[in-house]
């Protein structure tokens, strides 16, 4: 009586799969089996397809997704980034005006009190010069003020101690109005002829 | 997202270095042969040392033209973004550089970039998660990609009605591959994506082999059953 092997489980199987595909040496016994019984054959050659599908969908996807050009460009830019593997870092001196500028902590705290000390400073001789300018002005203005009924009554004054009389007065009244009639004058002579056609307010009067 | 590998190496690759028992590969006792992109690790690394510089910049394109197209895979699944995705990947070559001195030949060179891929990727998506607690959501595609696949829709040639579906299928994947737990979406990710054996997924996350070989399969059969497939 031929007593027929048990099928071959599946991790078995699996195991044959890998050791026939790494090309290593195969099970026998599971081998032998393999070429006996169609039902392990056939699962077997489905195992082997759906691993092999799986293998050629991933080769498949990488060609399309990683095209020759692709990798072309991948191994040059691996070559560029080898250029600065090994070598010492290139050290990059900061421009010294731009170091002059950046000031650590206790430069800046003294920069930050010499603004303090000129702004009080400033403040101080603002203060000093209003107030200084503020008494000038009063007292010019006091002055103006007490200076004001002098000099009205200066004509007075004077025409009594002169006591030249009204003649004086007259004369220097044409003389105030011719000096003002200069004054009023264009100084251009282009501009003269027409003065000279426009009435004056002192000729309405 | 889990933050298994952040734990473990804290995205630090000189951490990552120096801990190579916990996470060196094959049988005790043997060594396995030193790959191509590991002898030239070393080569930059013994350059650096020796202060050649442009030398070792000069080699160093050879190992980012080898791993470029992996990185950016594994990136944009993580990821979901093109942009970001590239400079994830930038970032992961530019950190492997700097650190090329801590360099141990334990560690094959692909898991050692992986694992700083990855801590980059899983660092993202933190900072994505934070930003958007308090910002608009960015989950989605970004304008750039969305305009790019729609161009790749227009195209002249192609099938639009294919390439659309192929875009939905994407869709479905993405989805699901975001429905794992953290711990089995890293294992998935890196196992079928980053084309790593689960001896060097073991490696990156710092967990026992069994035991990403288990995540692993819970993880497929979990996709399996989301996408309609027999779980």
């Amino acid at each position: 009586m031929i007593v027929r092997a048990p099928h071959l489980r599946d991790d078995r199987l699996f195991d044959y799969y890998l050791a026939e595909r790494a090309g290593d040496i195969v099970d026998p016994p599971a081998a032998e089996h393999l070429g006996d019984c169609a039902a392990c054959g056939a699962r077997y050659s489905e195992l082997m397809r759906t691993m092999d599908a799986v293998r050629a969908e991933a080769d498949a996807e990488t060609d399309e997704i990683f095209p020759p050009e692709r990798l072309r460009a991948q191994q040059q830019q691996i070559a560029r980034r080898l250029e600065h593997v090994g070598r010492a870092p290139r050290v990059i001196s900061f421009p010294g005006r731009l170091v002059s500028r950046h000031m650590t902590g206790s430069a800046a705290r003294g920069v930050t009190q010499w603004v303090y000390a000129a702004a009080a400073a400033g403040l101080v001789i603002g203060v000093g010069l209003g107030s200084f300018y503020n008494a000038e002005w009063r007292s010019t203005h006091r002055g103006r003020q007490v200076a004001g009924p002098e000099i009205i009554l200066a004509p007075s004054t004077a025409v009594a101690t002169r006591g030249t009389g009204p003649a004086v007065e007259a004369s220097d009244e044409a003389f105030l109005s011719d000096l003002e009639v200069a004054l009023e004058r264009p100084h251009t002579s282009e501009l003269q002829p027409f003065d000279a056609l426009t009435p004056h307010v002192r000729e309405s009067r | 997202m889990s933050s298994d590998l952040q734990t473990s190496s804290d995205a630090r690759p000189a951490g990552a270095a120096d801990t190579p028992a916990a996470a060196a590969p094959g049988p005790k006792g043997r060594r396995p042969p030193v790959s191509e992109d590991s002898r030239l690790a070393i080569e930059i690394r013994s350059l650096v040392e020796r202060g050649e510089m442009e030398e070792a910049r000069e080699r160093f394109g050879g190992l980012v033209a080898v791993h470029q197209r992996r990185a950016s895979r594994i990136a944009y699944q993580y990821l979901r973004d093109a942009a970001e995705a590239d400079e994830a990947v930038q970032d992961a070559f530019v950190k492997v550089f700097a650190h090329i001195a801590s360099y141990r030949e334990a560690w094959p060179f692909e898991v050692w970039f992986t694992r700083i891929l990855i801590n980059g990727c899983l660092d993202r998506r933190k900072a994505r998660a934070r930003r958007d607690r308090w910002f608009v959501s960015s989950i989605d595609a970004t304008p750039a990609d969305e305009a790019r696949a729609s161009a790749a829709i227009a195209a002249p040639g192609a099938n639009p009605e294919a390439r659309l579906l192929a875009r939905e299928r994407r869709s479905r994947l993405a989805a699901a591959i975001e429905r794992l737990s953290g711990r089995q979406r890293d294992v998935f990710m890196l196992c079928h994506y980053g084309d790593c054996t689960p001896r060097e997924v073991s490696a990156i996350t710092g967990l026992n082999e069994s035991t990403v070989r288990v995540h692993l399969f819970r993880a497929a059969r979990k996709l399996r059953g989301f996408l309609g497939g027999t779980p």
